[in-house]
């Protein structure tokens, strides 16, 4: 029995168990979801799991007020997109240069707003997606503006030796592709913030001075944690154009920034766990709140509210709560420990 | 005034009992029209425990942040083992060996005591860059090796029994030792500490004052910031004493006690 509850421990607390967990359950879902409905948010959840985790790395980890999200997301978008487009790039090369190019451009931002703090930090970054917003806006000749750039192909079909053809335009076969990426990139970012980087960010967003006296290149630091996390959103905004199949600015407006904010806060900031589960949640709550017409939005709103006023750990320190009081139920412990 | 006739004749004295580790000439910084360090010169032997003492405001602190680089001096010199120090930002001081705690505790309160001493390790890590991701052998050693030694300078401040709590939680002494600890774990040839016994209980100060000379031991030369007179004539080897900014005098423990200069600043004018 006391052996029994001592390996079930051991399991719950390995990585490993819940990445095969997570796999399994990614697995299933277009099983469990067959109507195209559910299959279009599912591959939104995994695009703005993305966003969010990205988001996290920087604000988090770093601790650096970053509301240029949208415009990193808008970048890899645009990027990728153009180059299939005008210049007939293969799709993942073009990923690729996307990826790259939201990532030089989270540089540049945190290059020059590298000695900005807290809220001048946040209006710098406020700035920057504001900027590249217009920039989407206003340069036709390449962008098109408002009226968009339509009919972008999915990803090419994947032929892997051994296995019929992979096809994306089956919404099941492109969430498996965005929700693989999403993993890959959780794994990415896990590994990262479990190695002796992951302190070196803590101790940047705990004090600044305190972290230098220890050797640490706060600067460099900081511009790393946003070439990173920005080359994420780079990767979720080329899988957004070619799933979406249109692209117009108004989906990299500023508001953007603050939903993925939410999400990060929602889910619980500084766990990578938090944010992925903040992203779910606030994808598929406004879609589940969609019976109630414009209440839903009210009903989004004090939900948000709530969560900042009396979780601000957010649902990870929910679930932390609610595993504490399972396991002082269990038999073999003092009661309350 | 004493002025700041004496101010290279401390440093020559000081470099007969051996060879000097940091050497700082003519040092001055003004914060608008505050002129908090005017004209320091001193020479700090290797192996030494240097005290910088003064009144509250006499500048103590902004010359430890001018030596630590915190701030860079408005002029004067600096070196650290013959390598000029001016203009090098405060976290490449710390690779040449260079290590603070801070009069105003500025831990990390939201990690744990061990995770506090862990994030010194910084500049020692030796693994390659692609460890970072995929963590292979080397990186299991490297992270065994950083919590190892950690816990070994908590248990050489007496925390080793608090590992795991927040540092938030630490009483204000062990939060000082903490500061301590993580400062040692730069591995440092020259450590200061900013008023380390601010807010210490007398057996604590006791401890603080073992550990010092524990660490003077094993050849790491100690600058300490302090306006506790009792404490820096026990541990000081020498004694820099300034008041508003400038230098008053620099001695021995028991030349500084004789000065009438320092009586005076320390006591009043009237004293004499």
């Amino acid at each position: 029995m006391q052996r029994q509850t001592t390996v079930m421990r051991a399991v719950l607390n390995s990585r490993l168990f819940w990445l095969i967990v997570a796999a399994v359950a990614i697995g299933l879902m277009p099983i469990i979801f067959t109507d195209s409905y559910w299959r279009t948010n599912l591959i939104v959840c995994a695009i703005n799991v993305m966003l969010a985790i990205g988001l996290d790395f920087i604000l988090g980890y770093a601790g650096q007020l970053n509301l240029g999200q949208s415009a990193f997301y808008g970048i890899g978008a645009y990027v990728s997109t153009l180059l299939i487009m005008k210049l007939g790039v293969p799709f993942w090369i073009a990923f690729g240069c996307g990826v790259l190019l939201s990532g030089i451009a989270g540089m540049l931002l945190s290059l020059f707003a590298v000695r900005l703090r807290g809220h001048y930090l946040a209006i710098a970054s406020l700035g920057f997606a504001v900027i590249t917003y217009q920039i989407l806006v206003n340069w036709i000749s390449l962008t098109q503006g408002p009226l968009g750039i339509y009919a972008i192909p999915p990803p090419p079909a994947l032929q892997l030796p051994g296995l019929p053809i992979i096809d994306f335009k089956n919404l099941a076969n492109l969430f498996y592709l965005t929700a693989g990426f999403a993993f890959l990139a959780y794994l990415l970012l896990d590994q990262l913030v479990r190695s002796p980087i992951g302190e070196t960010l803590t101790a940047i967003r705990e004090d600044e001075v305190s972290a230098a006296s220890l050797g640490i290149n706060c600067q460099a630091w900081k511009v790393f944690a946003f070439a990173v996390g920005s080359s994420v959103a780079g990767a979720a905004g080329c899988f957004y154009a070619s799933f979406v199949g249109t692209l117009v600015p108004d989906a990299f407006f500023i508001t953007e920034s603050f939903t993925i904010l939410a999400m990060v806060i929602v889910g619980g900031m500084g766990t990578l766990i938090g944010p992925v589960w903040g992203a779910i949640l606030l994808t598929v709550l406004p879609e589940l709140l969609r019976g109630v017409g414009d209440l839903r939005l009210i009903i989004y709103g004090v939900a948000v509210t709530l969560v900042v006023l009396f979780m601000p750990g957010g649902m990870v320190q929910a679930a932390r709560f609610i595993a504490a009081y399972f396991r002082s139920l269990l038999p073999g412990r003092g009661a309350g420990a | 005034m004493t002025a700041a006739a004496p101010t290279v004749s401390g440093g020559t004295q000081s470099s007969r009992d051996g060879a000097v580790l940091f050497r700082a000439q003519g040092l001055h910084k003004s914060f608008g029209g505050v002129r908090a360090v005017r004209d320091i010169s001193l020479a700090i032997p290797m192996g030494s425990v240097f005290a910088i003492i003064g009144p509250n405001g006499a500048g103590k602190s902004t010359l430890l942040n001018l030596m630590s680089g915190v701030y860079q001096p408005d002029a004067g010199k600096m070196r650290l083992d013959e390598i000029d120090m001016i203009g090098v930002p405060a976290h490449r001081r710390v690779r040449y060996g260079l290590a603070r705690t801070f009069q105003k505790i500025r831990l990390f309160k939201q990690l744990s005591v061990l995770d506090n001493v862990v994030a010194g390790f910084h500049t020692h890590h030796n693994i390659f860059a692609w460890q970072y991701v995929l963590h292979g052998a080397a990186f299991q050693r490297d992270h065994a090796r950083c919590r190892d030694e950690a816990m070994g300078l908590l248990a050489f401040v007496g925390l080793e029994k608090r590992a795991q709590v927040l540092a938030g939680s630490l009483s204000y002494g062990e939060q000082r030792m903490l500061e301590i600890a993580r400062a040692l774990a730069t591995g440092p040839r020259l450590l200061m500490v900013d008023e380390p016994a601010a807010g210490l209980n007398a057996a604590e100060v006791d401890t603080l004052l073992d550990r010092i000379g524990v660490l003077r031991q094993r050849g790491i030369t100690v600058v300490v910031v302090e306006h506790n007179m009792d404490l820096v004539m026990k541990v000081a080897d020498r004694i820099l004493v300034m008041d508003y900014g400038q230098y008053l005098f620099e001695g021995s423990p028991v030349e500084v006690q004789a000065n009438p200069a320092v009586i005076a600043a320390y006591l009043g004018a009237d004293f004499q």
